[in-house]
Parts: C-alpha cells; structure tokens; sequence
C-alpha cells in the first residue's frame, strides 16, 4: 500500500514538473498565476494562524 | 447586401454591454471568494478550530447566493451571440465557439458538480477532502473565467487564426496559440485577481460591520485579519497586471492605449505628462482642462523614457493607405466570390492584411457598397472612414482612470487594514472600519470600468483589425431590440435586487444565525440554511 502512495506521489510530481516547464514556457502569466495564488491562499492562512498564535490562551479582546 | 440599420447596432451593443456589465457585477466575488473558502478551510483542517468551519460556512452561504444568481445571468450572454451578433458568429464563431465550449464543458460542468459537494458535503466527508472540494469550486470557476477571457483576447489580439475566402469567416490554425494568447494570459490573471480583491472587500467590510456593531468579534476578527492580507497580495498583483495589459495594448492596439491616455498627438518622450485630468473632445479632436504629471508617461507605458508613444491623430494618418488597401481587397473578394479565378484570389491575398478596414469604409460608400467608389469618390471615402478607426476617446479615457484611482484607494485600505489587524488594533479605529464597510462595492464598480475600458477602447471593432462593430450584428428591427433590450433590463434588475435583498439579509443576521439554526436543525430542516447543513440534516 504504501509503495502504491509512493507511486502515485511520485507520479504528481512528475505531473507537477511538466507542467510547470510547458505552462512556465508557454504561458508564463498562466504559471504565475497557479504559484501566485496558492501563496496568496497560504499567506492569508498563515495570517490566520498567526492570530492564533497572537491570541493564545486569552479571549479575543483587543483585535 | 442589405442595408444596415446604425439604430440597430446601437441597440445590440447597448444591449450586450448591460448583459455583460450586470453579469460582471457577480462574477469578480465568485472568483474571488472561492480561493477565499479554501484559505479559510486551509486553516480549519490545520488548527481544527470550529471557529473556521463556521466562518467557511457563513461566507460559503453568500457565495452561493452569489453564484446561483451569477450563473442565470450569464447563460443569456451566450445565445446573444447567435441572436444579436449573428454577423460575427458567422464570421468568427469557429474562433469563439471552440473556447465557449471548452468553457461550458469543462469548466462549468466542474465548477456546478463540485459546488454540491461543497454545500452538501459538510458532514460526509472528511475535513481534507472538503479542502479539496473546495479547491476545486475554485479551480472551476476560475477556469471558467479563463475560457471566456481566452475567447475575448482573441477578438482583442487575433492569432492562431487566418480569414478563408471560400467560407467567408475566419478559421483557426493552432489552438495553442489561441489559449496562450499573451493577452489571454495577461487578461485572465488581472481578472481573476480583481475578482480575490472584490472578495476580500467584501469579507472586510462585512467583517468591518460587525466589529463596529461589537457582534461576532472573535468570527470578524478573524475574517477581517485574512482578508486584509488577501486583499494586499492581490490588489499588487492586479496592478501589476495592468501595466501588463498596458504594454500589450501598446504593442497590439496603439489606438486603444492613445485613447486610454487621451493622447491626440504624437507624445514627446521624456518629459509627456500623464494625464490625471482632462476632457477629451472626440468631435474636435482635442482635450480641455488638461492636468498632467510630467515624465510619467513615458516609462509608464512603454518602460522607457525615449519612445515615442504614437497619437491618435497620427494613426488617423497611418490607417490612410490601410483603408484603401481594404477596398480594394473587398473590391477581390467580391471578384472571387463570383468568379474564383486565380487572378482575384492573387488580389485580394495582396491586400488581405487591411480587409477589416475597407469593412469600416463600407459604411461610407455609396450604398454601402466598396466596388461602386469612383476614383473621385476614393479621397472622401477615405477622409470619412478615417475618424472611424478611433474607439470614444471620453468614455475609454476616463474609465480607465476611474478603475486606476480605485484601485489604489484598495492598496491603501487593505494595507492599513491588515497593519491595524496584525497589530491588534481594529476595534481602536473606528474610521478605517467605516472604511473598509463603505468599500465593499467599490472593487466591483473598478472591475466594470476595467470592462468598459477594454471593450470600449477595442472599439470600432468586435475583432481588432478585421471585423468592425457596425458589421457585426444581426438585421433585426428596431422594434425587436427595444423589446428584448427592456426585457433583460427589467430580469435582470430583479436579479441584482433579489441579490441585493439576499446579501443584506444574511450579512445582518451574520453567523449566529447559522449557529442558532444548526441547533435546531436535527428537529426541523431549515430551508434558509441548506448551504449549510445540508439537505438530510
């Protein structure tokens, strides 16, 4: 089992390779905007953790 | 040929721009809220904070609302092709129609199917594979978009394809070409980038109304921080892609960028000031009240500070010998179509290049026909068609400056929303709350003048340099337009103001309505909260 989730991941990889040398090469704008928009999701999320983290252990007083 | 009715165009196009525009205005939250959710779900399958899920939940719930009305008012933008512009589907429907399918087929079978999962699938799958549906609502929708965008930059920058004399329409050559478009590109990701800017004003501002009314603090708070932060990233990159479109306007349609800076004569690089304020005057062929900023103009449309940026009188100038070599490729054309003979084959292929400007001549001919032009009547022809080939200077000038100006009010608010946030410090500032919540339609007003400014300036043509606006419609009566144009103003009017109606409510009732309800939802099932709990709760 473990050996076909390592295949399989592996595969994606592959998968993400070749497309972001196609779409990196034939459409840079296309590529900047799968890369971009996946930090934008992950920096929001991290400003949510990051008031997690500002917050801790207390209510939520002064946001 | 028939005649063709000028009140008849006006009509389709009126009608097509308050189709489009009343579509656009749910289009860029869809966009942007999708991405939205899954930043929110992002978090909730990291930390496994019930407050998440909830926040995931309320805004998902106006993201349907959103979308479901969202889709009804696109689906008639897409007959209207077929109905009002018949002319050019004829003429470029093998362009257009492969794109609009791949649209429907793909992206919107995709983004439908997986919008179920997302309302429905709360409780049946796992916290991982929500994300993932979610991802892929956002994936859906935003390819959507892509399709559409990909069809509209090849009516904006046409490659990939070649006019065929025997069909009489334009064919495509390379697929790729078409989808990789640089315009395509540019267009798309401007697009969808508005439309996470339009999401995150309207999860800050909303996030704004309940920090003022001192309600859901821990819910707002929250949503306000990641809107803030998604707000910033994207309203850069929107910019950023701007000047993109910018520069390839400037490369492939010099008149759309000499309107868009209202600039009449040639620019006289370093010092040509940018225009922040003027009243062009498309009629004298000037602008009045002109307030400029000096050595902007240059670097900012061409990245230099030594090129000269040509003006519309000068492309006047330079269209001369195009719209002359379109006549008489028409002239050809006509030729060949009767006779197929080698030699107006050979002919017109000579003078194929500038056919899409002895289109714009027709309207000057005598009855509208290129082949009747005397030799004596050539000068006046072209002297008449020449004003022709510029879009409304007024309109294109001023609704890119509107979308500009708004756009940097956004960087603004969104950087100091996500300073006071990230500082802790929201409900200390009361102004910048206010703010934030008198903003939420403003991302949706830039989006539409961004739409007028790259339509309006694409004009006189529906496909830049070979089909003119004026040709492209279908012979309808004028009658039969006032109808159906009154018609879809009055649907569609009931669409904005059941969205209206739908958004206020739910945003003032907030998220503990929702919690309210999914308590008593094991004993009753709640119609309004179906988003939510799913339909077999």
């Amino acid at each position: 089992m473990q050996l076909v989730r390592m295949v399989g991941l592996a595969l994606a990889v592959v998968v993400a390779l070749l497309f972001a040398v196609f779409v990196g090469d034939q459409g840079p704008w296309y590529f900047a905007w799968v890369v971009g928009t996946v930090m934008i999701v992950l920096t929001a999320s991290a400003g949510a953790v990051l008031f997690e983290a500002q917050h801790q252990g207390s209510e939520v007083k002064d946001i | 040929m028939h005649s063709i009715n000028p009140m008849v165009v006006d009509l389709s196009r009126f009608q097509f721009a308050l189709t489009a525009l009343y579509h656009f205005m749910f289009v860029p939250l869809t966009l942007g809220l999708t991405f939205f959710l899954a930043a929110i779900e992002t978090v909730y399958v990291v930390t496994g904070k019930q407050v998440y899920k909830d926040m995931a939940q309320f805004w998902g719930k106006l993201f349907g609302i959103n979308f479901a009305i969202g889709v009804a008012t696109g689906i008639t933008m897409e007959f209207e092709f077929g109905t009002n512009w018949s002319m050019y589907s004829h003429f470029f429907g093998d362009m257009f129609g492969t794109p609009l399918a791949i649209e429907g087929l793909m992206a919107f079978f995709m983004e439908s199917t997986f919008v179920g999962l997302m309302f429905f699938g709360w409780d049946r799958l796992s916290r991982q594979a929500h994300l993932a549906v979610t991802f892929l609502v956002a994936l859906g929708s935003n390819l959507s978009a892509l399709w559409i965008l990909v069809a509209n930059a090849a009516m904006n920058v046409p490659q990939g394809a070649h006019f065929d004399p025997d069909t009489m329409r334009m064919q495509s050559d390379s697929i790729v070409q078409v989808i990789f478009n640089p315009d395509a590109q540019a267009k798309f990701v401007h697009t969808s980038v508005a439309g996470y800017v339009t999401a995150a004003m309207f999860v800050m501002g909303i996030s704004a109304f309940y920090i003022l009314q001192g309600r859901n603090k821990e819910f707002a708070a929250r949503s306000f921080r990641m809107a803030a932060i998604f707000g910033i990233i994207s309203t850069v990159a929107v910019i950023t892609l701007g000047d993109v479109l910018g520069r390839l306007d400037y490369e492939h349609q010099p008149t759309k960028i000499a309107a868009i800076e209202g600039l009449w004569e040639n620019s006289h690089p370093p010092y040509e000031p940018w225009l922040a304020f003027a009243i062009p005057d498309d009629e004298k062929q000037k602008n009045h009240l002109e307030v400029g900023i000096p050595f902007v103009l240059s670097p900012l449309v061409t990245h230099s500070f030594d090129t000269t940026i040509i003006g519309m009188k000068e492309l006047q100038t330079q269209a001369e010998p195009r719209i002359t070599s379109g006549i008489q490729a028409l002239v050809a054309l006509h030729h060949y179509d009767q006779t197929h003979s080698a030699t107006a084959l050979a002919e017109f292929r000579a003078h194929e290049a500038d056919m899409g400007f002895g289109f714009l001549a027709m309207k000057h001919a005598p009855g509208q026909d290129v082949a009747a032009i005397t030799e004596d009547q050539m000068q006046s022809v072209v002297d008449a068609t020449k004003p022709d080939i510029l879009p409304n200077v007024f309109v294109t000038f001023w609704s890119f400056r509107i979308m500009v100006v708004l756009s940097l009010w956004f960087f603004l608010l969104f950087a100091l929303g996500a300073y006071v946030s990230l500082k802790n410090r929201l409900n200390r500032n009361h102004l910048l709350l206010k703010l934030c919540l008198w903003s939420i339609p403003l991302p949706i007003l830039a989006t539409e003048f961004g739409w007028i400014t790259a339509e309006a300036g694409r004009q006189p043509w529906t496909v830049f340099n070979f089909l003119p606006t004026y040709l492209s419609a279908s012979s309808h009566g004028v009658s039969y337009m006032v109808f159906s144009l009154a018609g879809f103003a009055l649907l569609y009017s009931i669409f904005i103001a059941a969205e209206l109606f739908l958004m206020f409510k739910f945003a003032r009732l907030g998220p503990e309505h929702d919690a309210h309800h999914a308590q008593s939802a094991s004993v009753h099932v709640v119609p309004d909260d179906v988003f939510v709990t799913g339909m077999g709760d």
